[in-house]
C-alpha cells in the first residue's frame, strides 16, 4: 500500500540510470525514456487511483522512508492534492517526452546523450517536491529540480542561453539561501521541520512551549521563495529569457510543472501548515489606517499574494502583447497566467468561511490545470513551428494555418483555452475563478481578472493574426512538419477539450484536492507526528 | 559571547555577499553567490542549541553512565546536506560564468547586458540552435 506513494519517483529515477547507461546508444535511450516516462505516467495514476479516486480509497497514504516515524524520519505523503499536481504533471510529460523524441534528433550530439536523464531529474524533482512532507526535504527536492533546470537552459551554450542560464543560475542561488534562512528559523522557533509536526505545534504553541511570532516573517521568507519559482511579479523577470533559452519541450515542462511546484508549496503551506497557527498578527502603516490583523499568518498572505497575482496579470498581459517571437509571447503570457492561479488562492487565504476558502483553491487548481495542459500545447506547437520553418520570429512567419493545418487547430484550441472559451477547459478554470471573486466581493479583483481577459485575449488574437493568417511566408513554405511533433501537440489539445467535455471527474477529483490541502487534521493524522514516539 | 560572535559573522558574511553580488565582475558576482549561501548555512547551524543531554537524546550510551552535554545533530545533518548542495552549484555556476566569457568575450556584466539590448529583437531568429 505505502510502495505505491514512492513509485513515480522510483520509476522516473531509475529511468534516469538506464538513459545515462545506454547514452551511446540513440534508438535504445529514446525508447527508453519514452518507456520511463509511459511508466511514470502510470504510476502516477495508480497513485491517484489506489490512494484518491478508487471507492473506499483512504483518501491519504504515507511512506516513512527507512522506516523511521515522523518527525524523525522524512515522511513523504500522498493525497489528493499532490495526486491532482502528478497527475497534471504526467500528463504534460508524457506529451513532453513524445515530442522529444523527434526533437532530441535536432540537437547536437554531445548534448543528445544528456538530454534523456537531466529530463527524469527534472521529472524526479517536481515528484520529489509534490509528495515530500518535510520542509528541509522540500528544499532538497527544490534543488534536485533546479539542477537539471539550470541545465536545460544553459543547454543550446549560445550567448542568450548562457546569459538566461545565468540570471536564474543567480536568482536561484540567492532564493536557496533564503529557503535555508527560513528552514533553520522555523526550527529554531518550533523545533521541527516535518509539516505535519509543525502544524500541529503551531495550533497550539503554548503547550509546546513555542513562541510563534517570528513564525509570521519566516513564512514571508518562505512566500518569497515560492513566489519566485512560480514565477510571479516581483520576481517575474527570469521568466521571459530562460523560456526562451529552453528547448521547447523543457519549456513546456517548465510551464506546466516547475511552476505549479511554487504554486503548490504556496498552497500546501498556507493551508496545511499555517492557517491553523495561532499568532495574532496587527501589523499597520504607521499614521494610516491601512493595516493587517488576524488570528493566523494567513492574514498576511491574502493581501500580500493578492497584490502580487494582480500585477502578474496585469504585467504578464501587458508584457505579451508587443513580443515579436510566438515564444516571447507565451514566455510573457506564462507571468499573467500564474497570476490567474494565484488570485484565487489569495482570496481563499483572505477567506472566513471554509466553504469559500475550498472554492477558492479548487478554483485555483482547475485554472493550473487548464494553464498547464494549455501552456505546454502552445509551447509544443512553437517548438515544432520552429523545428519546421527554422524561426519563431512573427516577421518571418504568416500563413502556418494553410501549410499545417492540423497544427494550427491545436494551437487555436489552446489560445481559446487560454481565453477560456466553453466547452474548452479554460471555461471551467475562469469561470471558477471569477465565481471566487464574485463571492468574495472582491471588486478589485474582478477588474484585475477582466482587465487580464482582455490581455489575453489580445495577445492570443495577435499570435493568430501574425503567425497562422495571411498568405504564407516564404519560411512557411518550405517548411515540413514533423508528424511526432504535431501528433504530440494535438493530443494535448485533445486534452484540453476532452477535460472541457468530461469536466465532472476533473471536478471532482479537484475537489478532493481542496479538501485535502485544507485538511491540516487530517494530514496530521495521517502522518502521525510523535504519535508514540514522542 | 558565542552567540554575539556567531550572529556577527553571520551578518558580516551576508553583507559582504551581497555587496559581491552587486559588482560588475561576474565572477565577484558568483563568489557573492558563495558567500550567501554559506552565510544561510552558518545561520542554520546556529539554529540548533546544545542541551542538555539525556539518554532519550543519545540512545548511544544507554548504559554507559553519564551523559555529556550534546549539540542538536539535527542540523548539522542538515548543514551538511546543505554545503553538498551548495558546492555543486557553485560548481556549475564558475563552468557557466567561464561559458559566458567564452559567448561574449568579457566577464563584465554592463557589456554582457549590452549585448542583450542590441542583439534584442533580431536574435529571436536565430534563437536556440535547433538547426545546427
Amino acid at each position: 500500500m505505502t510502495t505505491v506513494v514512492i513509485a513515480p519517483m522510483l520509476v522516473v529515477l531509475v529511468t534516469a540510470v538506464l538513459t545515462l547507461l545506454f547514452g551511446s546508444y540513440p534508438r535504445l535511450r529514446t525508447g527508453l525514456a519514452l518507456a520511463g516516462t509511459a511508466g511514470y505516467a502510470l504510476a502516477v495514476a495508480l497513485l491517484a487511483w489506489t490512494v484518491v479516486l478508487a471507492p473506499g480509497a483512504p483518501g491519504i497514504a504515507t511512506y516513512q522512508v527507512g522506516g523511521h516515524p515522523a518527525p524523525f524520519g522524512i515522511t513523504l505523503v500522498a493525497d489528493g492534492l499532490s495526486a491532482f499536481m502528478l497527475a497534471m504533471v504526467a500528463t504534460v510529460g508524457l506529451a513532453s517526452a513524445i515530442f522529444s523524441t523527434r526533437y532530441v534528433h535536432n540537437i547536437g550530439y554531445d548534448r543528445r546523450t544528456f538530454y534523456n536523464p537531466l529530463f527524469h531529474v527534472l521529472l524526479l524533482g517536481v515528484t520529489g517536491a509534490f509528495l515530500t512532507g518535510d520542509l528541509f526535504n522540500l528544499f532538497v527536492w527544490f534543488e534536485v529540480m533546479l539542477m537539471a533546470s539550470y541545465v536545460f537552459v544553459a543547454y543550446y551554450g549560445g550567448p542568450q542561453h548562457t546569459r538566461a542560464a545565468f540570471r536564474y543560475v543567480a536568482l536561484n542561488l540567492v532564493a536557496s539561501a533564503v529557503f535555508l534562512l527560513a528552514v533553520g528559523g522555523l526550527y529554531a522557533t518550533t523545533g521541527t521541520l516535518n509539516m505535519a509536526d509543525l502544524a500541529q505545534r503551531l495550533a497550539d504553541p503554548a503547550a509546546y512551549g513555542i513562541d510563534p511570532v517570528p513564525v509570521v516573517g519566516l513564512f514571508g521568507l518562505l512566500l518569497s521563495v515560492f513566489a519566485l519559482k512560480a514565477g510571479l511579479v516581483p520576481f517575474q523577470f527570469w521568466i521571459p529569457s530562460a523560456y526562451r533559452a529552453a528547448p521547447p519541450p523543457i519549456t513546456a515542462l517548465l510551464a506546466g510543472a516547475t511552476k505549479k511546484v511554487g504554486i503548490y508549496a504556496i498552497i500546501r503551506l498556507s493551508f496545511t501548515v499555517f492557517a491553523g497557527a495561532d499568532v495574532p498578527i496587527s501589523l499597520s502603516v504607521p499614521g494610516t489606517d491601512l493595516g493587517i490583523a488576524g488570528a493566523s499568518p494567513l492574514a498576511f498572505v491574502g493581501p500580500v499574494l493578492f497584490a502580487m497575482a494582480a500585477a502578474s496579470i496585469v504585467v504578464g498581459g501587458v508584457g505579451a502583447i508587443g513580443r515579436p517571437s510566438i515564444e516571447g509571447v507565451f514566455a510573457y503570457s506564462s507571468i499573467g497566467q500564474v497570476g490567474f492561479i494565484a488570485l484565487p488562492v489569495a482570496l481563499a487565504a483572505a477567506a472566513t468561511s471554509e466553504q469559500f476558502r475550498r472554492l477558492a483553491v479548487l478554483a485555483a487548481l482547475v485554472y493550473a490545470l487548464n494553464h498547464a495542459l494549455a501552456k505546454a500545447l502552445l509551447f509544443l506547437a512553437a517548438g515544432a513551428v520552429r523545428s519546421a520553418t527554422g524561426t519563431i520570429a512573427f516577421d518571418d512567419l504568416g500563413g502556418l494555418a494553410e501549410r499545417a493545418p492540423a497544427l494550427s487547430i491545436a494551437v487555436f484550441v489552446g489560445s481559446l483555452a487560454l481565453v477560456g472559451m466553453p466547452p474548452l477547459s479554460g471555461f471551467f478554470g475562469k469561470f471558477l475563478v471569477f465565481e471566487a471573486a464574485i463571492r468574495a466581493e472582491a471588486g478589485g479583483a474582478l477588474v484585475v481578472l477582466l482587465a487580464g481577459s482582455l490581455l489575453t485575449i489580445a495577445y492570443a488574437t495577435r499570435v493568430w493574426n501574425r503567425g497562422f493568417w495571411g498568405a504564407p511566408s516564404t519560411a512557411v513554405t518550405d517548411a515540413r512538419m514533423d508528424r511526432v511533433q504535431v501528433a504530440a501537440v494535438v493530443a494535448l489539445a485533445a486534452g484540453v477539450l476532452a477535460v472541457g467535455i468530461g469536466f465532472d471527474p476533473v471536478y471532482e477529483f479537484a475537489e478532493v484536492a481542496a479538501e485535502a490541502a485544507l485538511d491540516a487534521e487530517g494530514y496530521a493524522e495521517a502522518v502521525d507526528p510523535g504519535g508514540e514516539a514522542a | 559571547m558565542t552567540a554575539i560572535v556567531l550572529a556577527a559573522t553571520v551578518g558580516a558574511l551576508f553583507a559582504l555577499g551581497t555587496f559581491l553580488m552587486l559588482r560588475r565582475d561576474l565572477v565577484r558576482v558568483v563568489w557573492g553567490l558563495a558567500l550567501v549561501g554559506q552565510a544561510a548555512n552558518l545561520y542554520l547551524l546556529t539554529a540548533g542549541e546544545i542541551a542538555p543531554a539525556t539518554h532519550d537524546a543519545v540512545p548511544v550510551l544507554a548504559g554507559h553512565g553519564e551523559v555529556p552535554e550534546t549539540a542538536d545533530p539535527l542540523v548539522q545533518a542538515l548543514v551538511l546536506t546543505a554545503i553538498v548542495i551548495g558546492f555543486g552549484m557553485t560548481a556549475f555556476a564558475l563552468v557557466l560564468s567561464y561559458r559566458v566569457y567564452e559567448e561574449h568575450g568579457t566577464l563584465d556584466l554592463a557589456e554582457i547586458g549590452g549585448r542583450e539590448v542590441s542583439e534584442g529583437r533580431e536574435r529571436t531568429r536565430s534563437d536556440g540552435g535547433d538547426r545546427r
